[in-house]
């Protein structure tokens, strides 16, 4: 069935308001109550989905969203008997519920809310992969599925993740609030990790349909730029990632063909890529260079700089970008930074010391961009058949329908 | 043309839990697209919604009050359309297009009686 004209008007506002919905809610009702909140922003889809459905969209959708939490909210309260149950902060004898709710629902305490949810996520009591697990469903509006996708790891581990933050929320008593300075700097950065893996799962999505997801994108960035206009966590790392960003994100557009086709690095039209958002991305990397101020973003959007600098894939300084993954793998070793700094490997040094990293790589053997590297690097040596091999172990392990296009392509290009 | 009801009965357990928020756009998505085909067809001519619950008046003079009229989740009536079509199967194949077949909602396809009027 084509898309239409009316779903394009609510195109992603579930999405971009259930996260507001819970963070809004979950200052209003407590911490401890964030099910509650849960379930509010659920029923209130719900009510909207089927209203909606029968063409009865009315002209403030995201207004009509919160009208009916608010309300909810209202009930809720009531049968709580508020004073019992409430926030300590909302506790004022002669307000009525409906005074409360509509206090908590301004505009700028909405954005507050967000921000302060960020961070009770990433509370140190709540183990650190809890909490970003955690943070990316209630704030990100991840799916367990897509959480699973990012850290290549099963659903059911992510749902044990989710009950075990639950569990602390509850037993410790956590609070929703931005922590006094000296404890910003560890919990910043549990909040700086869940931005970066919401965008990535916007730029490489796991959704089968769509290779990327823009509203991930700009939610990442959108709250990462409110980081950077907050002094507490305005730090040089936050400057970092947003530089990163930025410059991932100059290149969404020439990614994708007319036909919907993966359009890789090598391939891409670079006078498509985004100037503004370059010229960005440099900015915040200069706001981002302080003495002794150091971090993966740096390296990362260093590497990422490159690239947006060069004028051609030939013409790239793979020397400097193979240096900086040298570097970001002596810090954080995992196997994703040990597979591009073998791709990186391959135009800076050669194939075949490409193809021996490659190979010493353990724990990517159900990453199909692993098969897929290994592939290019097979056919830069001409060894079709092991390239061939590679490329159908690759098609296997993805469900993007983009991606099996493009390597279907490719395992074509072998035969010929 | 003729007129049809389409009344559409709740699948499963009469619940629809469509899980995360972006699951749910989608469904909607489908439902308005929907819509949207029939109206510019000009086939649609209104549909709502109804909420679960309600009540089943009976007895000699409507003094027996019972909840209903279904209390099987999956017979439960979620809302209706009115449609236009030339006929039955016309109108059947317009249910295609309904999106909740894979939740095991069912569609009950009735044609609206015309009443016959008297020539002046």
């Amino acid at each position: 069935m084509e898309n239409p004209n009316t779903a394009k008007l609510v195109d992603h506002l579930f999405r971009h308001e259930a996260g507001k919905m819970v963070s809004v809610l979950t200052k209003l009702l407590g911490f401890k109550n964030l099910d509650v909140a849960d379930d509010i922003m659920q029923d209130t889809l719900l009510k909207a989905m089927t209203v909606w459905s029968y063409g009865n969209l009315p002209d403030n959708p995201a207004g009509w969203l919160y009208q009916v939490a608010k309300n909810k909210a209202i009930d809720f309260l009531r049968r709580e008997q508020l004073s019992a149950r409430v926030h300590s902060e909302y506790l004022h004898a002669e307000v009525t519920p409906e005074v409360i709710v509509a206090n908590v629902f301004l505009e700028t305490e909405i954005e507050d809310s967000v921000l302060r949810m960020m961070f009770a996520c990433c509370h140190p009591a709540i183990p650190v992969e809890s909490q970003i697990a955690l943070a990316l469903k209630t704030i990100g509006g991840m799916t367990s599925g897509e959480i699973a996708h990012a850290f290549l790891t099963s659903e059911e581990t992510i749902a044990k993740r989710l009950y075990r933050a639950k569990e602390k929320i509850r037993t410790e008593k956590i609070q929703l609030d931005v922590p006094v300075s000296g404890a910003v700097l560890p919990r910043l950065e549990s909040v700086l990790h869940v931005l970066y893996l919401l965008f990535n799962e916007g730029y490489n999505s796991s959704h089968p349909d769509t290779l990327i997801r823009h509203d991930l994108c700009a939610e990442a960035m959108r709250l990462c730029h409110l980081l950077t206009r907050h002094t507490l966590t305005n730090k040089p790392s936050t400057n970092a990632l947003m530089a990163l960003m930025c410059f991932q994100a100059s290149r969404l557009d020439s990614r994708v063909g007319p036909s919907g086709n993966m359009i890789t690095l090598k391939y891409q039209d670079r006078s498509t890529w985004n100037r503004q958002l370059i010229e960005k991305g440099f900015h915040y990397l200069d706001g981002a260079a302080e003495a002794n101020a150091f971090s993966v973003y740096h390296l990362e959007a260093g590497i990422a700089s490159v690239h947006a600098g060069a004028h051609s894939f030939e013409n790239t300084d793979w020397k400097a970008i193979y240096h900086l993954y040298e570097i970001l793998y002596s810090i954080n070793p995992t196997p994703v930074v040990a597979l591009n700094k073998a791709i990186a490997s391959s135009y800076a040094v050669n194939a075949v010391s490409a193809l021996a990293e490659l190979e010493r790589i353990k724990g990517l053997e159900k990453n199909h961009l692993y098969y897929a590297s290994l592939a290019e690097v097979c056919l830069g040596l001409g060894r079709k058949t092991d390239a061939k091999k590679y490329l159908e172990s690759a098609l296997e392990l993805t469900d993007s329908k983009t991606e099996k296009q493009f390597l279907k392509e490719k395992i074509e290009s072998c035969e010929s | 043309m003729e007129q049809f009801m389409l009344i559409f009965h709740l699948g499963g357990t009469g619940e629809t839990n469509h899980g995360s928020p972006e699951a749910m756009q989608a469904h909607m998505g489908k439902w308005m697209a929907w819509v949207e085909k029939l109206q510019k067809s000009g086939q649609y001519v209104s549909g709502e919604p109804l909420l679960p619950g309600g009540k089943l008046v009976a007895g000699p003079n409507g003094s027996i009050v019972t909840d209903g009229p279904y209390t099987e989740g999956k017979e439960v009536v979620g809302g209706f359309f009115i449609i236009k079509a030339r006929d039955i199967n016309e109108a059947i194949q317009i249910t295609k297009d309904y999106p909740d077949f894979k939740f095991g909602g069912t569609v009950q396809v009735r044609q609206v009686m015309k009443i016959e009027q008297m020539a002046v």
